[in-house]
C-alpha cells in the first residue's frame, strides 16, 4: 500500500528495537502451537520412560532422536527417493490438471466427453490397484510418480476449473464490451481469478503427494521412506519407523510452507486482510 | 458542434420499437416495449425514469450485452455487435466493475490494453484520464483500497481512455458527493465537446439530466418506453450558473411532472412523527 494513502498518527516517544518487535510478533504467532508441541513431547517422553507403554508400541522421543542421528545418512538417501517421486508427481499432476482445466473451460466438447471419464477415474482406489501398476511399470520410480501425479491431478483439475470460471458476470460483461478475445480473457481475468483456487489445490496436494509416494513404496520398492517403514517394522525397529514417519512429515510440511509463501507472493492484492481477533 | 436541430437523425443512436422480454423459467418480465429514441451524432441525451423501468436494459442492448426481443437499435448505422467489434462505444455500467487483482492505474489501462494500444500511449492516456477524474496519487491502490466513489471515477476514467464515439453511462456519478459530481459533470461536457462524442446517460437526478443534455428522455414505468422528450436549450457551453437560470427551474418542473404525473408538488404531505 502506498504510504500516501494512510495518514500516520504522530509517533509516541517509545524506545523501539525493531529486532525485538519482530521476535515478539513471531512468538505471538507460533508460540501457542510450539508450546503445545513441546508439552506433547514432554508427556510422551514421560509416559514411555515411566514404562506405561511398551517401546514396541511407542518408543520414547529421545530414543527416536538417537536412532535418527545414527541412521541419518541412510534416512536422508531414502528421503531423497521419496521426495523425488513426490515432487515429480506434484509438478506433473498439477501441471496436467491445470492444463486440462484450461482446455475444459474453453472446449464444451472436451467438457462433455472427457470430464465424466476423468471424474470416474478419480473414484478408482488407486492404492488398491497399486500392485497391478507395479506389474506394468516395474518397481522403479515410475509407479510412484504415476500414483503421486494421479492423486494430485484431480483436486487441481476440479479446483482450477472452478477458479477459471469464478470471475463474476459483470467482469465477463466488461471484457465482452471491450471486445476482448479468449486469450485476453484467459490472461487478464481467468488466470488471476483462478489463483486462490489453484493454491487451495496445491496446498492439498503438498501433503498428498508424499502420502502417495510412501504408499507406493510400501507396496513394492527397495528405496524410499515407505520401504524403510515396512522393512524396519518387520524387524520391530520401531524407533526407525518413527524416524521415517517424522522425516516424511517434515518434508511435506516444508513443501506446504513453500506453497503458502508462493501464494502470498503471487497474490499481493489479497495480502492486506482485516485482522481477525 | 453538432446540434440537435440541424443534424439529420441518422448518424447517432437510433432506437426503433425496441422491446425486451426477460424469461427465467416460467417467469416473464417485459422490461421494454415499443421504445423509440434517436440521438443525433454528437448529441447529449439523458434517460430518466423510475427504478426498474428498463433504463439499464436499454443501455445493455446498445452495448451488445443482451439481445432485444424485437425492434432495432443502431449506432451510426451499425448494429451493437458491429459497433462493439469496431470499439465504437464505451459503457460505464451501473456497478463500477474493476478487476480486484489490478492496481487502479492498471484497471484504467485495461480498455486500451485489450485494444492493443502501445504501452506508452496507454500510460499517457490513462494518466490524463486519472488526472481528470481527480484520482492522482491513488494509481497504485487496489480496488478494495478505494472508496465507492473513487471506484466509480476509475471506471469512468477507463471509459474515457478509449475516446469512444458513443459514451453509454449508467448512473456513473451515483456514489459521488455534490461537489465532485458537479465538477465531473463539467469535465465530462468538456471531453464530449473535444471528442464530439455522443452521450447517452442514465441518471436519477433531474438536475444532472438537464445540465448534461440536449434532450432529456423520460421513460414510463415497466415496460419502459419513452413517454416524454424535453429539449434543453442551453447550447453546448455550459456553466454552473445555468442552475440559477429561470429556464432551469421550468425544465425541472416539467420533467418532474412528466416523471410523477403531477405539477411538481410533493404528492404526499410530510408526515408528522407519530410520537410527537
Ligand atoms: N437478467 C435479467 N433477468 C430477468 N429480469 C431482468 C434482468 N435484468 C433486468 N431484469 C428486469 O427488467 C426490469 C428492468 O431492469 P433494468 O435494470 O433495466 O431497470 P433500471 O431502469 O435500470 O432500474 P434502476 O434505475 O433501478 O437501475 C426489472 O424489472 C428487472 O427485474
Ligand atoms: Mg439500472
Amino acid at each position: 500500500m502506498p504510504s500516501d494513502l494512510s495518514v500516520r498518527a504522530p509517533a509516541l516517544p517509545v524506545l523501539r528495537l525493531p529486532g525485538l518487535d519482530a521476535l515478539a510478533r513471531l512468538l505471538r504467532q507460533v508460540g501457542p502451537a510450539a508450546l503445545l508441541f513441546l508439552t506433547i513431547l514432554v508427556v510422551w517422553e514421560g509416559v514411555t520412560r515411566a514404562g506405561f507403554v511398551s517401546p514396541l508400541i511407542l518408543p520414547a522421543p529421545s530414543d527416536v532422536a538417537a536412532t535418527f542421528v545414527a541412521a541419518a545418512p541412510r534416512l536422508f538417501t531414502h528421503l531423497g527417493w521419496t521426495s523425488m517421486a513426490a515432487l515429480g508427481g506434484f509438478v506433473l499432476g498439477n501441471t496436467m490438471g491445470f492444463a486440462l482445466a484450461v482446455v475444459f473451460v474453453h472446449l464444451r466438447l472436451g467438457r462433455l466427453t472427457a470430464l465424466p471419464l476423468a471424474m470416474m477415474a478419480q473414484a478408482v482406489p488407486i492404492v488398491a490397484v497399486a500392485p497391478a501398476l507395479l506389474l506394468w511399470l516395474g518397481n522403479g520410480v515410475e509407479p510412484k510418480l504415476f500414483i503421486a501425479s494421479f492423486l494430485v491431478f484431480f483436486p487441481m483439475l476440479v479446483n482450477a476449473m472452478r477458479g477459471l470460471s469464478s470471475a463474476d458476470d459483470q467482469v465477463a460483461e466488461l471484457l465482452h464490451t471491450l471486445s476482448a478475445d479468449w486469450k485476453q480473457r484467459l490472461l487478464m481475468v481467468r488466470l488471476p481469478a483462478a489463483l486462490p483456487f489453484v493454491f487451495n489445490a496445491l496446498r492439498l496436494s503438498a501433503c498428498g503427494c508424499f502420502v502417495a509416494s510412501v504408499v507406493a513404496e510400501w507396496v513394492a520398492s527397495t528405496t524410499g521412506l515407505g520401504y524403510v517403514i515396512v522393512f524396519a517394522s518387520s524387524q520391530y525397529r520401531m524407533t526407525e519407523v518413527w524416524c521415517a514417519v517424522l522425516l516424511c512429515t517434515a518434508a511435506s510440511l516444508c513443501v506446504y510452507g513453500l506453497v503458502c509463501l508462493a501464494e502470498r507472493l503471487a497474490m499481493p492484492w489479497r495480502r492486506e486482510r482485516p485482522a481477525t481477533a | 458542434m453538432a446540434r440537435l436541430q440541424d443534424t439529420p437523425p441518422r448518424g447517432g443512436i437510433d432506437i426503433r420499437d425496441l422491446s425486451m422480454t426477460y424469461r427465467r423459467g416460467r417467469e416473464v418480465t417485459q422490461a421494454l416495449s415499443a421504445c423509440s429514441l434517436t440521438i443525433p451524432e454528437g448529441g447529449w441525451a439523458s434517460l430518466i425514469g423510475a427504478s426498474g423501468c428498463g433504463k439499464s436494459t436499454l443501455l445493455r442492448i446498445l452495448a451488445d450485452i443482451v439481445q432485444p426481443s424485437g425492434g432495432s437499435a443502431m449506432l451510426s448505422g451499425m448494429t451493437p455487435a458491429e459497433a462493439r467489434a469496431t470499439r465504437g462505444f464505451a459503457l460505464v455500467s451501473q456497478q463500477s466493475v474493476l478487476l480486484p487483482w489490478r492496481r487502479m492505474l492498471e484497471n484504467v489501462e485495461l480498455g486500451l490494453e485489450v485494444a492493443r494500444a502501445d504501452k506508452a500511449e496507454r500510460r499517457k492516456r490513462a494518466e490524463e484520464a486519472i488526472e481528470l477524474v481527480g484520482l492522482r496519487g491513488f494509481e497504485r491502490a487496489y480496488p478494495h483500497e478505494l472508496s465507492g466513489g473513487m471506484r466509480q471515477r476509475a471506471a469512468i476514467a477507463r471509459a474515457l481512455t478509449l475516446r469512444p464515439r458513443f459514451l453509454l453511462m449508467d448512473e456513473p456519478f451515483g456514489a459521488l458527493d455534490e461537489l465532485t459530481r458537479a465538477s465531473l459533470n463539467f469535465e465530462l461536457l468538456r471531453i464530449l465537446e473535444e471528442t464530439s462524442a455522443t452521450l447517452l446517460l442514465v441518471t436519477h437526478s433531474i438536475a444532472e439530466a438537464i445540465i448534461l443534455s440536449d434532450v432529456v428522455a423520460v421513460m414510463s414505468p415497466r415496460p419502459g418506453r419513452i413517454v416524454h422528450q424535453l429539449e434543453i436549450g442551453f447550447g453546448h457551453h455550459r456553466t454552473d450558473a445555468m442552475r440559477d437560470d429561470p429556464a432551469f427551474a421550468a425544465y425541472e418542473a416539467e420533467l418532474r411532472h412528466a416523471l410523477h404525473g403531477d405539477p411538481g408538488v410533493t404528492r404526499q404531505p410530510i408526515r408528522q412523527p407519530a410520537f410527537a
